[in-house]
């Protein structure tokens, strides 16, 4: 048995705890999901705690890159990211995995996190009901029991269990299955963390676009980045100044009504 | 006279800020995060009258579903609401929770698109940009950044939700915010467009025969739109999405047989 795996593995997996999206700790989800959570910063503390800090953030990058728009609205998501991106950035640095491979492992942790954390919302309806009856009687400690304290029990152990002996065990297991895998698939590995953000980009898209002409902007987003600059901070700065001009002029538009019933 | 102190009002939002999802269900999602940030507004107004401390947990415990950070403001508000009720304003169960049923849609489609949509994107390709190579000062500047802005955004909009009280709803759902909504909309698309540019990468080995040389098809590509085949990604992705109505994971399965396919026959 190895016991420093095991420690790191152990932590790892608390970690993953913590940058869940139903973790408190880190004020919710500020600290939490939008922080620990996201593979960029996950990529840091693997890196520490595997004793690889370069190649940990290189690997955090690239699996953010797949994540970057990685959107969850009402509870709904595609994948279960912060499994996916603690899970696959560990196993990735453990068995010296190449950027692309380590994007495919994350993805495929990421599926089957989603499951435990669908199982997880699943359980809460049990402690919903009791806090619902707590709040029926009045007991204010029923209901910081049961939303704050048995609820985080139950995630705490999906998420340090799974992650823990995923990373403990599957160290071995991915080292010997890379050596197997011929260069074609580690081919389609690279394509396809090229191709990942396209979904992120859409689903971003489908919350933002809501007319039709509002995809020349987009068109306006990617032209600027490709001909003119591909410095994100100047293409914001432009951004601004576009919905600023807008602003104004749906401001300077609206009156217009008013003065119309004056003529009537 | 019941008076809510500054103290209550920041365990309230702490309570808020820490505890918004931690039971989270399909069936109700943050009701009872919002019940437990009511505790402390409870338990100060009511602490002689058993039966409207009960009716206060209660009318909290509802279904509820809003962007956390920017959603703290309804907070805010239901607690000047609750300290109107407590000392003697007329105020039904049911104005509590269509005050806070009609804010958490506008407040989630403005908190997703700016938060989600913008600042995280945005503060996450520039650090990236610094650390691509390994180095740790980009991941630190996105945490203390993103951290600072959004948990200082959310202390904020709690304590201004409260000074205000009822009177703030007309200026977050009224039509003034709206056109200020649709021109961050805009903003968060000029942006995720760049984004589509720098984080997509899809190229093309195909090489078309021409007479005594071949044409190399990526470079007659990019020499006059860089990074098309990453855009009809996008798009495609997108059509599936909103004009299909195909579900995110099975677009994945689509994407992976895509990549599949594609190695296979020599065209990616």
């Amino acid at each position: 048995m190895d016991v420093v795996l095991m420690i790191q593995a152990l932590l790892i997996g608390i970690f993953c705890y913590l940058g869940s999206v139903s973790s408190p700790w880190l004020l919710g989800v500020t600290g939490g999901y939008y922080t620990i959570g996201r593979p960029l910063v996950a990529g840091l503390i693997v890196g520490l705690i595997l004793g690889d800090v370069t190649t940990g953030i290189i690997l955090g990058v690239a699996v953010q890159a797949a994540f970057i728009a990685t959107i969850s609205t009402g509870g709904t998501q595609n994948q279960e990211i912060t499994y996916a991106a603690y899970g696959g950035i560990a196993l990735g640095i453990l068995a010296g995995a190449s950027s692309g491979v380590t994007v495919t492992l994350a993805v495929g942790i990421g599926v089957l996190g989603l499951f435990l954390h669908n199982l997880m919302m699943v359980l809460n309806s049990g402690w919903n009901r009791r806090a619902e009856k707590a709040a029926k009687q009045g007991s204010a400690r029923g209901i910081i029991n049961n939303n704050g304290i048995y609820p985080q029990i139950v995630n705490f152990l999906l998420r340090v269990l799974p992650v823990g002996l995923a990373v403990y065990l599957g160290e071995g297991f991915v080292t010997s299955f890379l050596n197997f895998v011929p260069d074609k698939v580690t081919h389609m590995m690279d394509v396809l963390g090229g191709l990942l953000p396209a979904l992120g980009i859409a689903l971003l898209m489908n919350l933002l676009i809501r007319e039709k002409t509002h995809f020349i902007f987009f068109v306006t987003g990617f032209v600027f980045i490709v001909f003119l600059s591909d410095s994100m901070i100047s293409l914001t700065v432009f951004a601004l100044l576009i919905a600023y001009i807008i602003y104004l002029a749906t401001n300077n538009f609206t009156p217009a009504p008013n003065s119309d019933d004056e003529v009537i | 006279m019941p008076k809510l102190e500054k103290k209550d009002l920041r365990k309230s939002w702490l309570n808020w800020a820490m505890f918004h999802l931690s039971s989270m269900s399909f069936e109700k999602l943050e009701a009872h995060g919002f019940a437990h940030s009511m505790i402390p507004i409870a338990k100060k107004l009511y602490k002689n009258d058993p039966e409207e401390h009960r009716k206060a947990l209660e009318r909290h415990s509802v279904f509820y579903n809003v962007e956390p950070q920017v959603g703290s403001v309804i907070n805010g508000i239901t607690a000047s609401m609750e300290e109107e009720k407590a000392n003697g304003k007329e105020i039904d169960d049911e104005v509590f929770v269509s005050v806070k049923t009609s804010m958490m849609g506008p407040l989630s489609g403005i908190g997703d698109s700016t938060i989600q949509g913008i600042l995280i994107p945005v503060l996450l390709s520039i650090a990236m940009a610094i650390s691509a190579g390994g180095n740790p000062l980009g991941v630190l500047l996105y945490m203390v950044g993103y951290v600072t802005i959004a948990a200082g955004l959310s202390y904020f909009l709690y304590m201004r939700g409260y000074q205000l009280g009822v009177s703030s709803i007309d200026t977050i759902v009224g039509e003034g915010s709206e056109r200020l909504r649709d021109a961050f909309n805009i903003l968060g698309i000029i942006v995720i467009g760049g984004l589509a540019a720098s984080f997509v990468s899809l190229s093309t080995p195909l090489e078309i025969p021409n007479g005594e040389e071949s044409l190399v098809l990526q470079e007659t590509l990019d020499s006059f739109f860089p990074g098309f085949l990453g855009l009809l990604a996008v798009i495609f992705s997108w059509y599936l999405i909103s004009k299909r109505r195909i579900s995110a994971t099975k677009i994945l399965l689509i994407l992976i047989g895509i990549s599949v396919v594609g190695v296979l026959l020599g065209i990616f």
